[in-house]
């Protein structure tokens, strides 16, 4: 979750396996958009001599779809470059890195920056660096301004950073997946007759002190938006070349042949929990604009027919309601239409596309008046109108197909429960600070102190 | 690896037709020794196989050779039957038909063993 190890095939392959995605208006500065698309799920700190890396043999990319076709118009790609200055020692580093250019750090990566738009490559970048990974004081001393200088302005009023992060995205994976417990009411869980629960519990947040890798790019509004048509929609793409072959000879592999898209993230969750298990492979090898095919899985989910079934009586209007779902087809699919919600719409036409739709017109919430539940928490500023990085997708979708969310389209009660549902987490669920400037994301857990 | 800059941007999906050598085919499948799939360094002069892409695929970048000198080429011959062959190199997917190239491959595999 919201897409770590979403599918059977890119659940192998964690250096293209895209975790979340983020879209808002920069609170800091509010004439540009800032993206962020994460990768390698499920990092522990504590990861040598082997430290995590973007993969060398991948296209990252951040789409941004400005007309409503579920097509990219502005692409940002990012390739990476390894580069060992001696592979006659074990170590990452040999001795302190307290620069991007210090000689001690052993193996490092940098990265180019293509802004691809309407056929058009614009190189944004070359030989950009990424910081290290953040190992511990003796390796990383003063690990956030060793970051911070892996922040680079570039042409076009774009600033872009990648490189590790502290994971933001909070949720009771254990729990969840444990068929469907949401510990703040796994009391009233069916149990399966076992009587495992006898009293609500508290979340855990699985993804704590864990780290992932972030593709971060800031952007002028003015730069990714057609005029008058302030909506956008953004996902991301992970590619591999469709032809390896292991060489025996000098240990590596030869990638080979057209660009195979292998992992696909707009919207948190969709993939994860709508999608079914034989359609997830092929959902990750598509375009947004495909997405009409598995329209169903959405306007029908699974995960609303499961909910009274293991919460028995906890949900008898979710259980009677056999309608399709145009709430969660509108959300999801094709963002919210003019007239639903009082002074906001995003939505970006008629094509369903799974895309995170963000209306660039809505100026930032104020941080103190911020709802973690975006929209279904009157918050304009928040999911699913783009998504903060504090926002509670899980919450927020859990609810919204819990039947909340119905309500703004047709005649429907929804269950006293449906607006409480809850993995009981919150951003205090994650011990890594959010940063109030680009890149947002908080400064990664270090090998030395986690696990403590 | 194929170049990958601004000049020739990376294209998801992109196949484009392209001819490939034989002799260089049929020498990389003896050296690679494998069954069905088989990579050559020798590159691709082209000496007249007729290929035609797979499939039209969506590109949204601008068009480019995809390869460079030196790249590897691999052969993955899907059904040696009716001589159906995927040829990648660079980035680049080449489709093609020829039963006669598709059974020297597969006796050359055999030889390789």
């Amino acid at each position: 979750m919201s897409s770590h190890r979403e599918a059977p095939e890119i659940s192998k392959d964690p250096v293209a396996d895209s975790t979340d995605v983020y879209a808002f208006v920069s609170p800091d500065q509010p004439g540009t958009v800032t993206l962020i698309a994460n990768y390698i799920p499920l990092q522990g700190p504590a990861a040598g001599p082997n430290f995590y890396e973007f993969g060398d043999d991948v296209l990252y990319e951040i789409h941004v779809d400005n007309n409503g076709d579920g097509q990219a118009d502005i692409s940002y790609q990012f390739r990476f470059t390894t580069k060992v200055a001696d592979p006659g020692t074990f170590l990452y580093n040999t001795g302190p890195i307290t620069s991007l250019d210090s000689t001690s750090w052993n193996r490092r990566q940098t990265y180019s920056l293509t802004q691809v738009s309407n056929g058009r490559a614009t190189t944004l970048g070359t030989n950009l660096a990424c910081p290290p990974c953040n190992i511990g004081p003796l390796s990383t001393p003063n690990y956030p301004d060793l970051a911070a200088a892996a922040v680079h302005w570039l042409a076009g009023g774009v600033t872009a950073f990648a490189g590790q992060r502290a994971e933001a995205f909070y949720v009771d994976l254990g729990a969840i997946f444990d068929l469907g417990d949401l510990r703040p009411f796994e009391n009233l869980h069916a149990q399966y007759g076992m009587n495992v629960f006898s009293g609500p519990g508290a979340g855990v947040n699985a993804t704590n002190h864990l780290n992932v890798h972030s593709l971060a790019i800031q952007v002028p509004i003015s730069t990714i938006t057609k005029s008058g048509h302030p909506s956008i929609g953004v996902w991301t793409t992970a590619s591999r070349q469709m032809a390896s072959v292991w060489d025996s000879d000098t240990g590596t592999t030869t990638h080979s042949g057209p660009w195979h898209q292998v992992s696909r993230l707009g919207n948190p969750l969709v993939n994860e929990v709508l999608i079914p298990l034989g359609e997830k492979d092929r959902w990750n090898s598509l375009p947004p604009s495909d997405d009409k095919q598995f329209v169903s899985y959405v306007t029908k989910p699974g995960l609303a027919a499961l909910l009274p079934a293991l919460y028995p009586g906890v949900f008898p209007n979710l259980a009677a309601l056999t309608a399709s779902r145009a709430d969660l087809q509108a959300i999801l699919l094709t963002g919210i239409p003019a007239g639903i919600i009082p002074g906001f719409q995003n939505f970006t036409g008629d094509v369903l596309a799974d895309m995170l739709r963000l209306n660039t017109s809505i100026p930032p919430t104020p941080a103190d008046k911020q709802s973690i539940y975006g929209l279904l928490g009157s918050d304009v500023g928040g999911f699913p109108n783009g998504r903060r990085i504090t926002d509670d997708v899980v919450a927020i979708e859990l609810r919204a197909i819990a039947g909340v969310t119905y309500a703004l389209v047709a005649k429907y009660t929804p269950d006293a429960a449906a607006n409480k549902l809850t993995d009981g987490l919150t951003p205090a669920s994650v011990a890594a600070s959010q940063l109030s400037k680009f890149p947002y994301l908080g400064v990664p857990y270090s090998g030395f102190d986690n696990p403590s | 690896m194929p170049r990958q800059d601004a000049e020739h941007p990376v294209t998801p999906g992109q196949e484009s037709p392209r001819t490939v050598s034989r002799r260089s085919l049929l020498q990389g499948a003896a050296g690679a020794g494998a069954a069905g799939l088989a990579v050559t360094t020798l590159g691709a002069a082209a000496l007249g196989v007729s290929a035609t892409p797979a499939h039209a695929a969506p590109a949204h970048a601008a068009d480019s050779t995809g390869q460079a000198a030196g790249d590897p080429i691999v052969v993955h011959v899907r059904d040696a039957r009716t001589g159906d062959i995927e040829v990648f190199s660079g980035t680049t997917k080449t489709r093609l038909r020829d039963r006669d190239l598709a059974a020297r491959i597969s006796r050359a595999t055999r030889q390789g063993r």
